[in-house]
């Protein structure tokens, strides 16, 4: 008896071999025409199931497979892939947060100049464009959508505080930062109870910094944060309207955040095209009582995405055509009008599509024409590789001093301090 | 003379085939990551780069000079201790009540285990609430004895007490049916004569049930030691699914900082050794841990 | 030998004091707290995403479950994700529950050179942090060819050292060498001993190890997300896509939770029955 496991296991795995054998084997050959299978793996809510279908009916020879994940396990995924040479999708879909990184190996990817992208450059503002440019000038992505910056604020919470409501005359208030705090302390000294006039310094820290000429890197991907004076600046300004008592001290993302959308713990906070979606979702009985003006300052950009072709996909050629054909701004129009993501290519910009779309939950707000402005002239900052990293480090500093567990300069200090590590 | 040389064989041979399809498929498998973790550890290996130069010790070298690293060591024993010693003290509680004569066995069971059951996904979500400054639950109900709002998050001792309470809530039951199990197997006699005897309930299960579940409650502290050690989810979950744990470490365990070296900045030579010197740690306090419950006395 | 099993059963149950009210009530209590966030997550399901942030928070559930759930089946390949994530859990419960009990009677009650070394060596795989091991197990799965295939999923986990080291544990204390040495002037052979004495007694520890296997198997996402691609996903894999996003849907992923939940709950059932009535039917079989 004893000698029949081992047997039994080895025949176990030697059938499970063989089953998969099977299974993982050739399966290109389908009918007289032979297709080519196009993976691309996307995260969140790319909005793309349609066009592939239109895709495939222009082009008969090509089979569009999509993978979509969460953004966290997708861009794990790319890095597992990348690094052990397998796995990786023909096409994959890389977020802003995590281009620096990629972009420090260039060599995984294709150069889409090589394939064509020379082309199809004048379709994005010059920032989208660099953005994905690597150190040693390789072009690894073509742009999909942005995450222009407003500033969305409670009308009714500034009516009781005296303010004005209208969002020309609220835009009018903060065409800087100080006139942004100013209006802060108009408001606080109305003393609303519960209620505080942003959300936390997260998004206004980012917002601030995203409009300097250089942010954490220089462009040859040194880190300038102790040296570059927009850093400390971005910080400061930050900590001044902390200091003068304007945070609901509220971590984003978190049960109280979410809540305070709708019960009003916050008057304003800055938010990108795609926080919209977010409001509207965690407040929907608030509809009405938010609004959108211009985030001080005029230009900013948080988040949107780019598509990229890794080295070790068999298609390079035939996954760019798919992927410049998606970020054509026919594409990214009709996505645009079935999702909302907010399209990055220049021309619709001026397109009615955009210049005409009112959000109904925003008090009918022009957001496609205030989304555009910020992001048409915004100009190129260079993201390095850790840059998602360095931010959370200074983040954090930020959250200690609002808390009240360290002054300004020993969280910046510590703040720095991280950063080498990470470095 | 063959059955008597089959029958020294069966007795002497036949142990290495029970324990053999275990060693067998953990080596084709288990042993690789293990051993490749530990090669990597030597060596500046980013995931992003192609260039792994070799370090030797390095690694271990600034992980022992790394505050941080210390910090999390500590964050993780104090939750540890928070978290451990009530549940398993409660799960021994609850598998003795279970282990009488109650109406309803199966239910009861089964809801125990409802905490182990419940998606991690919606553990998040609703835990998030409870905890939560402003609009939470347990400062609600806080708030009825005159408590002021607490920031769970915010502080060190605060976020891991809400951690600790998230982890009892998840473990306890799990823990009260491995005891469970144990205790089906204490002969019934033993109990009936303490009772004839006027034993309570109590003192029935520190005199026989203890010592006869030895084993098992050797076996629930190592692996919750273990557990804790590596405790990953809770804090993670607790802090939005940012590694760092808080913004000022204040809730980051060891885990949470091999996670943040491995998958947030892709260093995974400096996460591989964090992963080798948390298993010199893992020994160590599975050690004392072992050597403090061995002292319960056999029966 | 038989008989001694019998005895050893019989005895069971019949004398003990029945619970008073106080331990009802207390168990009521933590049974109640114990199932809160599964129901609140049918609450919520079953209402919309501005539930959440309500005070006091709905407790009565809403009409929404059904169409929630419709909406989870079709935005992902959820009942190939059920299939998937059933056959996972099974094959890796019935493989570990069959290895541990072989290992753990070993360990326990047999004689052999390297017994302790071993054992150790086995308690200490289970030291090891296993975060990292997804890049050389990724690796190794990808040169054999099972990425996107159910068999990466299954097969580092045919053995769990928590398994081994439980029924070791357990059969030491539940298992009486006199049972053993009787059996063996029976003229059993050892096999004959994990057969008629051993399986019975292992029951209950078995069906406890089927169930926490089973769970764990079904929660399992780390490993899974990065081995399966969404058009061939378990549950988990399936449940992430669904709570990812620029703008999350409370209301729809705890609807997902909830359905993906149930199938736990039923295995927890059948094994729960397990462990009452383990020892009684193992006995009159031996």
């Amino acid at each position: 008896m004893r000698g029949l496991i081992a047997p039994a296991v080895t025949a176990l795995l030697l059938t499970s071999l063989a089953a998969c054998g099977g299974q993982s084997g050739p399966t290109a050959s389908k009918g007289p025409a032979e297709k080519t299978k196009i993976v691309i793996a996307t995260f969140n809510d790319f909005g793309y199931q349609s066009l592939y279908q239109e895709y495939e009916r222009l082009h008969p020879d090509i089979d569009v497979v999509e993978r979509v994940a969460a953004a966290e396990e997708h861009h794990r995924r790319i890095a597992t892939s990348l690094a052990t040479g397998k796995g990786a999708a023909d096409i994959e879909a890389i977020e802003e947060g995590w281009i620096g990184q990629f972009k420090a190996q260039p060599d995984k990817f294709a150069n889409l100049l090589d394939l064509g992208a020379g082309q199809i450059k004048d379709r994005w503002p010059a920032w989208k464009w660099q953005t994905s440019i690597s150190k040693d000038g390789k072009q690894l992505g073509l742009g999909t959508d942005v995450g222009g910056l407003a500033m969305c604020y409670r009308t009714d919470l500034f009516e009781k505080a005296g303010l004005p409501t209208d969002r020309e005359e609220v835009s009018a208030l903060w065409s800087t930062w100080d006139g942004y705090i100013e209006t802060g302390r108009k408001f606080a000294a109305a003393k609303l109870p519960k209620t505080a006039f942003f959300d936390g310094p997260v998004v206004m820290y980012r917002a601030v910094l995203g409009q300097a000429d250089v942010g954490l890197y220089n462009t040859d991907d040194t880190v300038v944060v102790e040296t570059n004076p927009a850093v400390r600046a971005a910080f400061d300004k930050t900590i001044q309207a902390i200091d003068a008592g304007l945070s609901a001290k509220i971590t984003a993302w978190s049960a109280d955040w979410n809540a305070g959308f709708q019960r009003g713990s916050f008057a304003t906070i800055a938010c990108p095209s795609w926080m919209m979606a977010y409001i509207q979702e965690q407040a929907k009985n608030a509809a009405g009582k938010w609004d959108i003006a211009k985030i001080p300052g005029g230009t900013g950009n948080w988040g949107g995405s780019f598509l990229t072709v890794p080295k070790q996909g068999r298609n390079q050629q035939k996954a760019f055509e798919l992927a410049s054909w998606l970020t054509a701004p026919e594409q990214q129009a009709k996505v645009f009008r079935s999702k909302g993501n907010f399209p990055s290519t220049t021309k619709l910009y001026t397109d009615p599509v955009i210049t005409q779309f009112k959000n109904p939950f925003f008090n009918d707000a022009p957001v496609g024409k205030i989304f555009s402005e910020s992001v048409a002239t915004m100009k190129a900052q260079y993201l390095g590789p850790k840059a998602g990293d360095i931010n959370t480090a200074i983040n954090n500093a930020l959250g200690r001093v609002e808390q009240g567990k360290q002054s300004p300069t020993d969280a910046w200090n510590q703040a720095l301090v991280e950063i080498k590590k990470i470095l | 003379m063959i059955r008597s040389w089959l029958y020294r064989a069966d007795v002497k041979a036949s142990p290495y085939a029970y324990v053999l399809p275990f060693f067998l498929l953990f080596a084709a498998l288990g042993a690789f990551p293990i051993l490749y973790t530990g090669w990597v550890s030597l060596h500046d290996w980013s995931l992003l780069e192609d260039q792994h130069t070799f370090l030797g010790l390095g690694n271990y070298a600034e992980l022992l000079g790394d505050s941080y690293f210390w910090n999390a060591l500590f964050n993780t024993v104090s939750i540890l201790i928070l978290s451990t010693v009530p549940q398993l003290l409660l799960a021994l509680l609850l598998a003795h009540v279970l282990n009488g004569r109650l109406r309803g066995q199966t239910f009861w069971r089964v809801s125990m285990l409802l905490p182990n059951i419940t998606s991690v996904v919606a553990v998040a979500i609703i835990f998030g609430q409870l905890f939560g400054r402003d609009y939470g639950v347990v400062n609600w109900f806080l708030g009825l004895f005159g408590v002021g709002q607490i920031d769970w998050a915010a502080g060190t001792a605060t976020s891991h007490i809400a951690i600790a309470t998230m982890v009892i809530w998840r473990w306890t039951g799990y823990n009260a049916l491995i005891y469970l199990a144990a205790m089906q197997a204490v002969p019934q006699s033993l109990h009936e004569a303490a009772i004839i005897d006027g034993a309570t309930s109590l003192q029935r299960l520190m005199k026989i049930t203890i010592p006869a579940i030895r084993p098992t409650i050797i076996f629930t502290v190592i692996v919750s030691t273990i557990g804790g050690m590596q405790m990953l989810a809770e804090p993670l979950l607790f802090g939005g699914g940012q590694p760092t744990g808080g913004n000022d470490h204040q809730f980051q365990t060891l885990t949470l900082y091999l996670f943040e070296a491995g998958f947030g900045r892709f260093d995974f030579g400096y996460a591989s050794a964090t992963a080798w010197l948390m298993f010199v740690v893992i020994v160590m306090a599975a050690g004392i841990n072992y050597l403090f419950v061995r002292r319960i006395r056999s029966s | 030998m038989a008989t001694l099993t019998q005895t050893l059963v019989q005895v069971r149950r019949k004398g003990l004091p029945r619970p008073g009210r106080l331990t009802y009530l207390t168990l009521t209590a933590i049974a109640f707290f114990s199932a809160f966030p599964l129901y609140y997550s049918a609450v919520v399901g079953s209402l919309d995403n501005s539930a959440l942030g309500q005070v006091p928070p709905p407790f009565l559930p809403g009409g929404n479950l059904i169409g929630n759930i419709e909406r989870v089946f079709t935005t992902v390949p959820f009942a190939t994700a059920l299939i998937n994530s059933a056959i996972v859990a099974t094959s890796i419960t019935v493989s570990v529950m069959l290895l541990s009990t072989l290992a753990g009677f070993a360990f326990a009650k047999l004689r052999f050179r390297g017994r302790n070394g071993l054992y150790l060596a086995v308690v200490a795989t289970m030291m090891v942090p296993t975060q990292l091991g997804i890049i050389p197990l990724y690796m190794l799965m990808a040169d054999i060819g099972w990425i996107d295939t159910l068999y990466a999923v299954i097969a580092p986990n045919l053995v769990s050292a928590f398994g081994v080291f439980f029924m070791t544990q357990y059969l030491s204390a539940a298992l009486p060498t006199e049972l053993l040495e009787a059996g063996r002037v029976d003229g059993c052979t050892t096999f004959g001993l994990f057969w008629r004495v051993v399986l019975p007694l292992a029951r209950p520890a078995a069906a406890v190890l089927g169930m926490l296997t089973f769970m764990n198997a079904w929660n399992d996402f780390f490993w899974p997300l990065v081995v399966l691609t969404p058009e061939n996903p378990t549950v988990q894999v399936g449940l992430s896509a669904i709570s990812s996003g620029y703008s999350v849907d409370y209301s729809f992923t705890l609807a997902a939770t909830t359905v993906a939940t149930i199938p736990l709950l039923v295995v927890a059932m059948l094994f729960g029955k397990q462990i009452i009535q383990g020892i009684m039917q193992g006995a009159l079989k031996g």
